[in-house]
């Protein structure tokens, strides 16, 4: 029975190509997001995080879902130090859920919330996101996003991160059969594309690769937002499966050996 | 005196007997290979399932404010209740690749032939209430795919020639979905369906029992007795059945807690990213997708542009399968010694349905369309000509003893 097992799976293959999905990718004009590894252990990172969020996003964001409790206890941040440094709101405690004072006020349009962004979109598309702004002077704000085009949510990072503008760049023709052009001397034909985000150096107040850490962090944050368990199930999760596996060993020789009985 | 406990019991109740007429003295084939495990682990992830969804009912509530929050409220407040949830999620996938796999065994080696047609009619009606089940799981957590998804499935109904609007509002309880569509959902889902379900597993089970398990060569293990009327072919289901599940059990759980603790979400077809959002009838997702184990019929329902026609074509796909022990004319129950047409009919089955599989999870294409179409004609292609087939093709001969 292998065989026609072997040959069906391998017709699946054959057929299942042909029919790509014709939408762009998640991260739209961006291209392919930016991959990113989440790093949960990474308490420094995620303290950064929780910080940056209660700096700039907390004012027009909420994490609906989450208590302030459970973030100061999974994050190891003594509760006072949390309540004293990280919580605007005087009368908030443990137990209280993370709501913004703007979202109490139920307006129409209001900014979404974050507890689940992360899991909703994927962690690769907040970190691409949040690096993707532009300076766009036909838009409300100013500024306009490559993952996100047109989205009505001001650049409130751009002090930080700096100018970033769109540019050109030259690019390589690909032929037909996907691998690059190539004029007769062996040189690559290239040919101008544009679209492309350029940073403007000095401009900000971190460089890109501090603010890419800066970003990690944040989208580190609400990676563990999104699922607070998620550190403590995979850490679970190896005990589990070593245990499946013993016990697949010893009731595979059980049977072995009981197996002597009829043949 | 535990004796004398259990004869007083049994005078009164066949405990002992029931006991040992379907567990412990019940004769099972010798031998049988990995596909006759499926069984076994299917109602083990029954059991799960009843057993979480108990666990989930305390906490979840019911209601169009309060259901989606309750969710996260399950995912973070509750005590280990993220497992729970999970446990449950995983389950219902697991449920039906085991399912369909088991389904798979019985087209394989002839589950359905005389005298095992009502093994297979159980059978094919679990899978059917499963299907339902699990739909009406799926729009309890009241995400934007809960929401969508439901909207889909209800205006099937509104398909229907005449009767169709009012039986939509009739389903719904609304003339939107709604708390009310919810709630009542969740009645359906937790007391009514899963009680025709244990019924349902209890009937497969005790026509299985009275007519003999199968085995991969077809053969009849009863013909060959010993005095006590025992098949010679056979062996008592305790302790040699439950010692052949046993190591199956652990790789399936190992399978499970693989997909349970690192890919909860299982890339997106287990838990759909656009759930994490909560239900919004003024926007509509992007791409509305059913969840892996419906995506067969999500796509033979697509490749027929009339609605109703399309309705038609996907109750058909369910139903044919019912008929298959009057479909198969064949003297050998076995593909080992059937002919190379059912063989050929067999393999093309299989590429179908997962190709079918595989475009109900993505965008419409127009080369999709077209592979939609002959797929759904390759699907019904191996019920329809199953008695031509199986009738004129050359089988080989099945041996007397296993």
């Amino acid at each position: 029975m292998i065989k026609p097992l072997l040959i069906i799976s391998f017709l699946s293959f054959i057929f299942v190509p042909v029919v790509d999905s014709a939408e762009g990718g998640p991260c739209k004009d961006y291209g392919d997001c930016d991959q990113f590894k989440p790093d949960l252990n990474n308490m420094a990172s995620l303290q950064r995080g929780v910080g940056t969020f209660m700096k700039y996003c907390y004012s027009c964001h909420s994490l609906k879902y989450s208590r302030w409790g459970r973030v100061a206890n999974d994050l190891q941040i003594p509760e006072d130090i949390f309540f004293e440094y990280l919580v605007p709101d005087q009368d908030a405690g443990p137990y209280d859920l993370m709501v913004a004072p703007i979202h109490e006020l139920e307006i129409d349009n209001a900014p979404p919330d974050l507890t689940l962004v992360a899991r909703k979109r994927t962690s690769s598309w907040v970190y691409t996101y949040l690096r993707a702004f532009y300076d766009d002077s036909s838009t409300t704000y100013g500024s306009n996003n490559l993952v996100y085009p047109g989205v009505n949510m001001p650049n409130i990072l751009a002090p930080i991160q700096g100018n970033q503008k769109l540019g050109c760049k030259e690019v390589p023709v690909l032929a037909k059969n996907g691998g690059e052009k190539r004029d007769e001397f062996g040189n690559t034909i290239t040919k101008e594309k544009c679209g492309y985000l350029k940073h403007q150096d000095g401009s900000g107040l971190l460089n890109v690769e501090e603010f890419d850490e800066f970003i990690y962090d944040l989208t580190n944050f609400l990676t563990y937002v999104g699922e607070p368990s998620r550190a403590e199930r995979e850490r679970m999760g190896v005990y589990a499966i070593i245990f499946f596996i013993i016990f697949t060993f010893l009731s595979a020789l059980l049977y072995r050996e009981y197996q002597k009985d009829y043949h | 005196m535990v004796t004398k406990v259990l004869n007083w019991i049994n005078y009164r109740l066949p405990i002992v007997n029931t006991f040992e007429r379907h567990l412990s003295k019940h004769p099972v084939p010798k031998k049988v290979n990995f596909w006759y495990l499926f069984g076994a682990l299917a109602s083990i992830v029954l059991i799960l399932q009843i057993v979480t969804g108990i666990w989930l009912m305390m906490p979840y509530s019911n209601t169009e404010e309060g259901a989606f929050a309750s969710i996260e409220y399950i995912m973070r407040d509750v005590d280990y209740g993220w497992i729970i949830r999970y446990m449950h999620t995983t389950g219902a996938s697991m449920f039906f690749a085991i399912v369909y796999l088991h389904m798979f065994r019985g087209l394989l080696y002839g589950s359905y032939k005389k005298p095992k047609e009502l093994v297979w009619i159980f059978g094919a009606t679990i899978y059917l209430v499963m299907m339902a089940e699990g739909f009406l799981g799926y729009v309890l957590p009241y995400g934007q795919m809960s929401y969508w998804g439901a909207q889909v499935i209800i205006s099937l109904f509104g398909a229907i020639p005449y009767i169709g609007e009012s039986l939509e509002v009739w389903v719904r309880g609304d003339y939107y979905i709604s708390g009310i569509t919810i709630s009542r959902f969740f009645a359906l889902h937790v007391v009514a369906l899963p009680l025709i379900l244990i019924a349902l597993v209890f009937l497969h089970l005790v026509a299985l029992h009275e007519v003999g398990a199968g085995n991969p060569e077809g053969v009849d293990i009863e013909e060959f007795v010993d005095e006590d009327g025992v098949p010679l072919d056979s062996v008592p289901f305790f302790p040699y059945k439950v010692l052949s599940a046993m190591p199956a059990i652990g790789v399936f759980g190992l399978v499970f807690c693989v997909i349970m603790f690192f890919f909860p979400e299982g890339g997106g077809y287990f838990l759909e990213l656009a759930n994490f959002e909560e239900a919004n009838p003024l926007v509509t997702p992007e791409h509305i997708a059913p969840v892996w184990y419906y995506a067969p019929y999500y796509t033979m329902l697509r490749a027929v542009p009339d609605p109703f026609g399309g309705l038609i074509v996907m109750a058909a796909a369910v139903a044919i399968i019912f008929i298959v022990p009057w479909l198969d004319r064949s003297n050998v129950a076995s593909i080992r010694y059937k002919g190379i047409l059912s063989k050929i009919a067999i393999v093309m089955f299989v590429v179908s349905f997962i190709t079918l599989g595989y475009l109900g999870t993505v965008t419409v294409t127009e080369t999709g369309k077209i592979m939609s179409i002959i797929c759904t004609v390759m699907y019904f292609a191996f019920f329809l000509l199953m008695p031509i087939y199986t009738s004129i093709e050359k089988t080989y001969e099945v041996p007397k003893r296993l």
